[in-house]
C-alpha cells in the first residue's frame, strides 16, 4: 500500500467519524438546540471532509461540500435562519455527502449531477437571502464578498523591480487604508500565507469570513510583493493581506483562535491599534477587498433557544425568533403521559428502574462550555489519549482472551476432589489464573465497547421521516444513550431497532386527531431507552399510542394458521404472535412497514447476538418492546446440562435456580402438560428431552428443573437430564453452515472438541404455542 | 485414520484436466457408487459421532466441530429415504462447500478420484421424484453406474416442518 493509500483509508476513517458527529449535532439541532456551538461544530466537519475531499481531488465531494459549506456559513453568521427547511435541506445533504464519500472510497463514479437539486436549493436560499436584506451590508458588498474578489488589475507587464501601482479600478480614496482611530477593540491583523497553506486546502477567504464573525473587519490585499510576469511561479505566494478588525471584546486569543487551523502555515502578527505596525513596504498598496457588518448570530440563536424553551416538551416548530410559536396547541399538557404509563407498568411488571424522566428540556441554554461538544473538547484538552486501532487487532485479541477464557475454565474442570486435595498451590495458581482471565477479559471487552449513542443518533431522523411519511406527530425521547455495549453488539442493532420503531410510528402512534379524540396529546411520543442490567443490557423501545390489537393479530394469526380455533391464547402470547415470521397486521401495506418482514426480522437477528425480545403492551395507552442483549457476544457464562446423551448449555443469565425433580411438585393441567409449583407461583414446564425428540434413560425423579426467566416476567421450566456444571463458552452461529433450528440460539464448542448446542428458552416457549395450536 | 486434505494436494492435477472433463471423489453407500465434483470437496474424515440437532429431518445427523466452525452432518442413506446409516469408526464424513457453506456427507466409504468426459454424463430419466431431485446426471465409468450428487438438493429441506 502506498502513502498515498495510507493516508486515503486515515481520511475515510475520518469521515465515518466526521459523519457520525453530524448526525450527532443534527439530531441535537433538530432537538432544538440550535445554538453556535453546534452549527461549527457542523461548519468544521463539512469543512474538514471538504478539505480532505480537496487534497485527494475528489472534485464532486469537493464541489458539493463546498456549496452546502456556504449555506451553512450563511446560517452560522445569521443571515439564513435556520428553520426546519434548512435543517431538512442540511440533513438531505448529509445523506449526499455520505454517498459521495462512499462513492470515492469504493472508487465509483455518481453521476454528474448527483445532489445538483440540493446545490441549487442551496443557492436558492442562500440568495434569496442576499437580496432581501435592507441592512447596512448592502447586497452588492456581500456578493463580491462572499462570491470573487474584487478585480483587480495588477501591472504584470512590467519587467523592473518598479512597485506596482494601486489598483486602476474606481475610485481611489475608498482603497485606502482608512483613518486608523486609537481606541480599544481595534486590531490589525497581519496575515502572510505561506505556500503550504494553499497545498493543504485552506482558503483565506473563510479565515476572513471567520474574521468578518467577530467584529468589523477590512480586508485590504498587499500586492507589492507579486513578480514581473517573467518570474511568476504559478504556484508562487504573492499575496498578504492587512485586515483591520474591530468589535467592542475582542481579545488577541480570539483573533488568534481563528486562524488556529493554519498555524505555521502562515505568518500571523495581530497589533492593537494605536501601536504602529510596520508596514513591510515603503508605500503598500491596498485593495479593499470587503466590508463586513458583524452579525449577531449568536444573540439570535439564544433567542431563538429562549422560545422554544418556552413551549417544550413539544417537537419544536419554531422558525423564527420572531415567530409566534407559543401559540401553537401544542403547548397544552399530555392527558396521558409517559408518567402514567410508567405507573401502569410499574404496576404490572417486577420493579425496574424506569426513569420517569419528563420530557427532556428540548433546548436548555448552554453555557458554552457544557454539552455534548463541550465535554469532548474538555476531555480533548484534558489529556485523554487516545490511539486509533484497527478492529481487526483487537478483534485478534479478542479471539485468543476467549480462547484462554475456555482453556481456563477446561484446567480448572479437571480439578477433582484428589486433586485438590494434594496439590493445593497448583489450585491456588488456578484460582489466581482464573481472576487473571476475567479481568483480562473485562479489559479487552471495554476496548470493543461503544456507547449505544452511534446507533440512537440515526433514530431521530428515522422519526423524522416516518412521521412527515406517515402525517402523524411524533417525537423521540431517548434515554441512556452512553450505555456501552460490545461493538458487534451494537452493529446488529441498526437493523432491529429501525424496525422497531418503524413499527411504533406505523402501528402504534395514532392519527393526531385520533389521539386528540382519546384525550391524548397530539403529539405521540416514542422513547428509545437503553440500561445495563447485570450481565445484560436492555434496550426498550416504548409509544403511547394505540397498543397492540390484539383481536386483529388473533384474526389474523388463525386466518395464517399460525394459531389453531379451538386455542385461546393468552393476551401476552397474542402480544409475541407479532414476532412470527410472515405476520403483519397493518390495515394497509404501508411504505414504510406491513410487508409483514419486520417483526421477525428483529427476532432473528436478536437471537442471533444471543439476545430476546419481548413486547407488553397496553391497550389504548401504549405498547413495550424490549430487547435483552448480552453485554459480550464473545464469551457467554452457561450451565452446562444434559438432554438425552448430548449436551445443551443454557444462558446463566436467563437461569433463576435449579432444583431436583424429586422435590418439586408438578401439576397437570387440562391440555396434558404440566406446571409447577414454585413458592405460589405456577410455572410452564418443558421437557426438553421430549420437545427435541429425544430419549431420556433416567428415571423421573433423578432429572433436574431448570428454572429460566425469559424476556418479561414468564418464567419456565426446563426438565434436562443432568446438570454438569457452570462455565464459560464462545458462540458460534449455526447458520454460519446451515440454518437457524428452532429452539436453539447457536452453538459452542466444548474443552473436549465437542458441540454442544444453545438452548433457546424464549424460542422454546414461542414453539409451544405454535404447538398447542397445531 | 487422518483426515486428508484434498484442497491443495489435487490442484495440480485439477489443472492439467481439460475443459471437458470432469474429476469426480466417488463414495460408495452401500453397493452404489455416487460422486461430486472434486473441487468442492475440502476435506475428507472418519465419522467420529456428531452432536444431534432437534427439530430436524432423519438425515441430518448433527453438528461437528471443524476446527472451530460448526459443520452439519448430513446422511446421505437417510437423504435417498433408505433409513439412518448407523456409523462406525469406517464410515467417512466428505467435507464440502455448497455455496458459501460448509457441510459434510456420510457415507459409507471413498472409493476413487474418476476423470469422466462431460459428455459422458447422462440425464436421471424421469420416473422417480427422489432420483431427479437429488442427482445431476449419471456416468457410467468401468461398466459401474455412478450418481451425480446435486449437493444443494441434499441440503435443502432440512427443517423438520420445511
Amino acid at each position: 500500500m502506498s502513502d498515498l493509500d495510507d493516508f486515503k483509508a486515515t481520511y475515510f476513517d475520518e469521515c465515518s467519524e466526521l459523519m457520525n458527529e453530524l448526525e450527532e449535532q443534527f439530531a441535537a439541532i433538530e432537538g432544538g438546540e440550535r445554538d453556535a456551538d453546534r452549527l461549527n461544530a457542523v461548519f468544521r466537519a463539512i469543512h474538514s471532509i471538504k478539505g480532505g475531499a480537496g487534497a485527494f481531488g475528489f472534485s464532486g465531494l469537493v464541489g458539493f461540500a463546498h456549496a452546502y459549506e456556504t449555506l451553512l456559513d450563511y446560517v452560522r453568521d445569521g443571515r439564513v435562519e435556520m428553520t426546519d427547511d434548512v435543517v431538512n435541506l442540511c440533513i438531505r445533504a448529509n445523506d449526499i455527502v455520505a454517498d459521495h464519500i462512499n462513492a470515492a472510497q469504493s472508487g465509483e463514479e455518481l453521476d454528474a449531477d448527483y445532489g445538483q437539486e440540493e446545490k441549487q436549493r442551496f443557492d436558492a436560499i442562500a440568495r434569496g437571502q442576499r437580496g432581501g436584506d435592507e441592512d447596512e451590508w448592502s447586497g452588492e458588498i456581500i456578493e463580491e464578498f462572499d462570491i470573487e474578489f474584487t478585480p483587480v488589475r495588477v501591472e504584470l507587464a512590467v519587467a523592473d523591480d518598479e512597485v506596482v501601482e494601486a489598483p486602476a479600478a474606481a475610485e481611489p480614496d475608498t482603497f485606502e487604508a482608512p483613518p486608523m482611530p486609537v481606541e480599544p477593540g481595534h486590531w490589525e491583523v497581519r496575515f502572510t500565507p505561506y505556500r503550504q497553506l494553499y497545498s493543504r486546502a485552506n482558503d483565506p477567504l473563510l479565515l476572513f469570513r471567520e474574521l468578518a464573525a467577530l467584529g468589523e473587519i477590512n480586508v485590504r490585499a498587499i500586492l507589492t510583493d507579486i513578480p514581473p510576469l517573467s518570474d511568476f511561479e504559478p504556484f508562487g505566494v504573492y499575496c498578504s493581506w492587512e485586515i483591520s478588525l474591530f468589535a467592542p471584546d475582542l481579545t488577541e486569543a480570539t483573533i488568534r483562535e481563528v486562524f488556529e487551523f493554519v498555524d505555521g502555515d502562515c505568518s500571523i502578527e495581530v497589533v492593537p491599534l494605536g501601536h504602529v505596525v510596520p508596514p513591510p513596504v515603503a508605500a503598500p498598496a491596498l485593495a479593499p477587498v470587503a466590508v463586513a457588518q458583524p452579525v449577531e448570530a449568536d444573540e439570535n440563536l439564544m433567542a431563538l433557544t429562549e422560545d422554544e424553551v418556552a413551549s417544550a416538551p413539544v417537537r419544536l416548530v419554531a422558525e423564527a425568533p420572531a415567530a409566534p410559536v407559543a401559540e401553537e396547541p401544542v403547548a397544552e399538557e399530555p392527558a396521558l403521559s409517559f408518567a402514567d404509563l410508567a405507573n401502569e407498568i410499574s404496576a404490572s411488571a417486577p420493579p425496574r428502574p424506569v426513569p420517569v424522566a419528563a420530557p427532556k428540556p428540548a433546548a436548555a441554554p448552554k453555557p458554552a462550555a457544557s454539552g455534548e461538544g463541550g465535554e469532548e473538547g474538555g476531555n480533548r484538552s484534558a489529556g485523554v489519549q487516545s490511539i486509533r486501532v484497527d478492529l481487526d487487532k483487537v478483534d485478534r485479541v479478542v479471539n485468543m482472551v476467549s480462547e484462554l477464557v475456555i482453556t481456563q475454565s477446561m484446567l480448572t474442570q479437571q480439578m477433582d476432589e484428589n486433586l485438590r486435595a494434594r496439590y493445593t498451590e497448583l489450585v491456588r495458581g488456578l484460582e489466581v489464573l482464573a481472576q487473571t482471565t476475567r479481568g483480562l477479559q473485562d479489559s479487552v471487552m471495554a476496548i470493543r465497547a461503544q456507547p449505544v449513542k452511534s446507533v440512537f443518533s440515526r433514530m431521530p431522523r428515522l422519526v423524522r421521516e416516518l412521521a412527515t411519511k406517515t402525517g402523524k406527530k411524533i417525537k423521540l425521547e431517548t434515554i441512556g444513550e452512553n450505555t456501552e455495549i460490545d461493538k458487534t453488539v451494537i452493529e446488529q442493532l441498526s437493523d432491529p431497532l429501525t424496525h422497531m420503531i418503524r413499527n411504533s410510528a406505523d402501528h402504534g402512534i395514532e392519527d393526531p386527531e385520533k389521539r386528540k379524540a382519546r384525550g391524548k396529546s397530539e403529539i405521540g411520543t416514542i422513547r428509545l431507552s437503553a440500561e445495563q442490567a447485570g450481565g445484560n443490557i436492555l434496550i426498550i423501545v416504548e409509544d403511547d399510542g394505540n397498543g397492540i390489537n390484539r383481536e386483529r393479530v388473533l384474526q389474523l394469526a388463525r386466518d395464517k394458521g399460525l394459531v389453531a380455533p379451538d386455542i385461546t391464547p393468552t393476551d401476552e402470547q397474542i402480544d409475541q404472535l407479532i414476532f412470527a415470521p410472515g405476520f403483519s397486521t397493518a390495515d394497509a401495506v404501508s411504505d414504510i412497514s406491513g410487508r409483514g418482514v419486520g417483526m421477525d426480522v428483529v427476532l432473528s437477528n436478536i437471537k442471533k447476538i444471543g439476545g430476546s425480545v419481548h413486547v407488553r403492551s397496553w391497550t389504548g395507552k401504549g405498547s413495550r418492546m424490549t430487547l435483552r442483549l448480552p453485554l459480550t457476544l464473545a464469551v457467554l457464562d452457561v450451565m452446562l446440562v444434559k438432554v438425552g446423551e448430548s449436551p445443551y448449555v443454557v444462558p446463566l443469565s436467563s437461569i433463576v435456580e435449579t432444583m431436583q425433580c424429586s422435590g418439586a411438585i408438578f401439576e397437570r393441567v387440562p391440555s396434558g402438560g404440566q406446571v409447577l409449583q414454585v413458592r405460589g407461583e405456577y410455572v410452564q414446564v418443558i421437557d426438553v428431552a421430549q420437545r427435541f425428540g429425544m430419549h431420556s434413560n433416567k428415571a423421573p425423579d433423578d432429572r433436574f428443573v431448570v428454572l429460566c426467566e425469559s424476556e418479561g416476567s414468564q418464567k419456565v421450566a426446563l426438565v434436562v437430564d443432568d446438570i454438569i456444571g457452570q462455565q464459560q463458552v464462545v458462540i458460534k452461529s449455526l447458520e454460519e453452515n446451515f440454518e437457524q433450528v428452532e429452539g436453539i440460539a447457536g452453538g459452542t464448542i466444548l474443552g473436549d472438541g465437542n458441540v454442544a448446542l444453545i438452548v433457546d428458552v424464549q424460542g422454546l416457549r414461542v414453539h409451544q404455542i405454535h404447538q398447542n395450536a397445531a | 485414520m487422518e483426515a486428508l486434505s484434498l484442497r491443495e494436494d489435487n490442484g495440480d492435477k485439477t489443472a492439467v484436466v481439460g475443459q471437458n472433463t470432469l474429476q469426480l471423489i466417488a463414495f460408495s453407500i452401500g453397493e452404489q457408487t455416487y460422486g461430486v465434483e472434486i473441487t468442492t470437496v475440502r476435506e475428507i474424515r472418519a465419522w467420529n459421532g456428531a452432536t444431534p440437532l432437534p427439530n430436524t429431518r432423519d438425515f441430518v445427523r448433527g453438528v461437528i466441530n471443524l476446527r472451530g466452525t460448526i459443520v452439519p452432518i448430513f446422511d446421505l442413506r437417510a437423504r435417498f429415504g433408505d433409513g439412518q446409516t448407523s456409523p462406525t469408526k469406517n464410515h467417512v464424513v466428505v467435507v464440502m462447500s455448497v455455496g458459501d457453506k460448509w457441510v459434510g456427507i456420510l457415507v459409507d466409504a471413498v472409493s476413487d478420484i474418476l476423470t469422466v468426459s462431460r459428455e459422458d454424463i447422462h440425464n436421471v430419466p424421469e420416473g422417480n421424484a427422489i432420483d431427479t431431485e437429488l442427482l445431476n446426471g449419471i456416468i457410467t465409468h468401468d461398466s459401474r453406474m455412478v450418481g451425480l450428487i446435486d449437493l444443494h438438493a441434499v441440503v435443502n429441506g432440512a427443517k423438520l416442518d420445511g
